[in-house]
């Protein structure tokens, strides 16, 4: 305990000085090289691995300085709040947040535009959009639309047939599942109405226990025509549990998110479409945005931009494939 | 008279039977098959036997460790984390070291996966002296202990592995049941069988065994009779780790991929398992056995569920009921009330 309270006095004379000498670096040399923060939501998702990688090439591009900032695992606002307000301790010019709440950020992005940070949202939003320069995101309904679109055709859809498909979801609350699910199943509702979803079951973010639910699933459906894997993590258990079963290709598998393992099944045949984002895009367009704007004063012609999410299959070509894996450094 | 005697030995009998903690895992195991079976018929295959014994190998080495480690009343809480990093390292030793892809499958995986699970158990051990070192030499008590190498464990499977799954070669029959439809096991799920009751017949019929439930017991009469506590804790965690590091790669054979992601939370599944097999979290207290037959209920409960189409949300209810009915028949047992 004792050792914690110095460490903490510590960091906190660190950090004012650190801020002092910030102050006095912007003081003497405005304008020489523009900053960007970049808060994102969690460190260990692949997600927003890929993303920083896009950013960290658009930012060097450019030649600003990015300040990369979010907490390791945790996506929730009560651990990010702490860190945007660090953040903006630093006085960067400009502030890329992806709120990982559309309320509880609001306060912190008013705060950054008072202070005369230009803001742009990703991913996520803040829900009033008035302070915020620009808004980048995929699209997970469309997404869920597409999945929907690929099941349908690798199952040989044909009306007035009856199929059987069950949705691998992660949890519950997941804003982007809710987003994909109501995609998926409003296009099954209205193009295919043959397909009926029998079943939906929980990973909890571990690809073992979305194994699990498959398994499971193959025992009750022996007649089973497809799967819709909603994340990275259902994709890699579902996956596996067809591969162990021997069913490979006999059940229509359709995954979400371009982590490379999973890249490298469509290749072996086991996925039969995976769906991709690409936050990396998302990055790249953000900062491109903001050092326009900053340097130049060139408004973004539109305040919402959609990324489409893209159906990645044996028929994407390897340029196409590489582009859209997520990769980290 | 002699009719009535008949009777009361029958009673006695019944008692007996009822107030062993075995029998009654083995009831509630034989009503929850009666229940599901009845809300689906399909759950009483050799299909679905499969899916609860490859569910149950990972979590049971898990539970075996841990249950050598509450016995000596301590609780590791860093198996769930040693399991990811374990998965981790061993796919990346196959993939990065020996350069091995998903190409590699069937029998040409072989050597490699020996490879594997060396490194996977390897970087287990090390967690779990890592553990012990805290614990025997820092003085840092276990909960805290293996609560900060958690974090460790976990943050560094994310950080070899960048977040993502590392792929790599596999053979999926080894985790596959031998004759589909006829005989329920694994190789991999033999072989973990084959662990357990080795650690199983260390912890009953060896010294080790005795010194655990001495050590968990009372440990200051435990050293007053010249046991060398320190010693023993550091074999109890650095097993407990070994068999983590094992799970991650029995984890690995499911997946053919190790995943950072795979070990969030198990520590508390192994932690049921072994609790409703009927240890004391007060430490002496505990059978393999128990926590054999306590993962065995976790898992026909979860494809139980899964199968009957009951809402995923209420596996949750019924795991926690599970785990305070198990607590409180020990606990309302006459002989431990009198205490």
């Amino acid at each position: 305990m004792k050792l914690n309270r110095v460490g903490k006095a510590v960091a906190a004379l660190g950090a004012v000085a650190l801020a002092a000498g910030l102050a006095g670096c912007a003081a003497e040399a405005e304008d020489e090289t523009l900053s960007i923060a970049f808060v994102m939501g969690a460190e260990s998702d692949p997600f927003f691995q890929a993303m920083k990688l896009g950013a960290e090439q658009e930012a060097e591009a450019q030649g600003v300085e990015l300040i990369w900032q979010g907490d390791p695992s945790n996506y929730s606002p009560e651990t990010q709040i702490p860190i945007v307000d660090n953040v903006l301790a630093q006085d960067p010019d400009a502030l890329v947040l992806i709120p990982t709440d559309p309320t509880a950020l609001q306060a912190t992005v008013t705060k950054a535009v008072e202070a005369g940070i230009v803001v742009a949202n990703v991913d996520t939003r803040v829900g009033d959009l008035s302070d915020v320069l620009i808004f980048i995101t995929g699209d997970n309904e469309d997404g869920g639309a597409k999945a929907a679109d690929a099941i349908a055709g690798a199952i040989g859809y044909t009306d007035g047939e009856s199929y059987q498909v069950v949705i691998g979801l992660t949890s519950p609350t997941a804003t982007t599942n809710v987003a994909r699910q109501e995609g998926f199943e409003s296009t099954i509702a209205s193009k295919y109405p043959g397909i009926q979803i029998v079943d939906v079951a929980y990973s909890e973010s571990n690809p073992e226990k979305a194994s699990t639910n498959v398994n499971n699933w193959l025992t009750k459906y022996p007649d089973l025509d497809g799967i819709f894997a909603i994340d990275g993590t259902n994709a890699s258990g579902a996956a596996a549990a067809l591969e162990s079963n021997g069913l490979v290709g006999q059940v229509a598998l359709v995954g979400y998110d371009a982590y490379p393992d999973n890249v490298a099944k469509i290749e072996a045949g086991i996925f039969t479409a995976l769906i991709a984002q690409d936050p990396a895009a998302e990055a790249r367009l953000a900062i491109r945005t903001l050092v326009e704007y900053l340097r130049n004063g060139t408004e973004p012609s539109e305040s919402e931009v959609v990324i489409p999410n893209v159906t990645l299959d044996s028929n994407t070509s390897s340029d196409d494939l590489e582009k859209f894996t997520y990769v980290a450094n | 008279m002699s009719g009535d005697k008949q009777q009361t030995l029958n009673f006695e009998k019944l008692k007996m039977v009822l107030g062993n903690q075995n029998s009654i895992l083995l009831l509630v195991l034989l009503a929850l098959v009666i229940a599901f079976t009845i809300a689906e018929p399909k759950f009483f295959t050799v299909a679905t036997a499969g899916n609860i014994l490859t569910d149950w190998g990972s979590i049971v080495l898990l539970a075996t460790g841990q249950t050598l480690v509450i016995i000596s009343g301590g609780i590791d809480l860093s198996v769930g984390g040693t399991l990811a990093i374990s998965g981790v390292t061993s796919a990346w030793m196959m993939a990065e070291v020996l350069g091995l892809g998903i190409t590699t499958s069937g029998a040409d995986a072989h050597g490699a996966l020996v490879i594997g699970a060396l490194t996977a158990v390897a970087t287990g051990l090390l967690v779990g002296l890592t553990n012990a070192f805290l614990i025997t030499k820092l003085r840092i008590v276990p909960f805290v202990a293996t609560l900060s190498t958690m974090g460790a464990t976990l943050g560094f499977a994310i950080i070899i592995s960048d977040g993502m799954p590392i792929g790599g070669p596999n053979d999926f029959s080894l985790i596959s049941p031998i004759m589909p439809g006829v005989i329920p096991f694994s190789w991999a799920v033999l072989a973990v069988i084959v662990v357990v009751s080795i650690v199983g017949l260390y912890l009953h019929k060896s010294r080790f065994g005795l010194h655990t439930y001495a050590i968990g017991s009372n440990s200051f009469a435990a050293r007053a009779a010249g046991i060398n506590v320190e010693l023993h804790l550091t074999k109890v965690y650095g097993l407990a780790g070994a068999l983590a590091g094992l799970a991650g790669f029995y984890v690995y054979l499911r997946l053919g991929a190790g995943s950072p992601s795979s070990g969030v939370m198990r520590e508390l599944d192994a932690i049921a398992a072994v609790v409703i097999g009927g240890a004391s979290l007060m430490g002496g207290v505990g059978r393999m056995i128990g926590t054999v037959l306590g993962a065995l209920i976790l898992f026909t409960v979860q494809s139980g569920l899964i199968m009957a189409g009951v809402a995923p949300d209420w596996k949750k209810v019924v795991v926690a009921v599970l785990i305070a009915a198990a607590v409180a028949a020990q606990t309302l047992r006459p002989e431990n009330r009198k205490r």
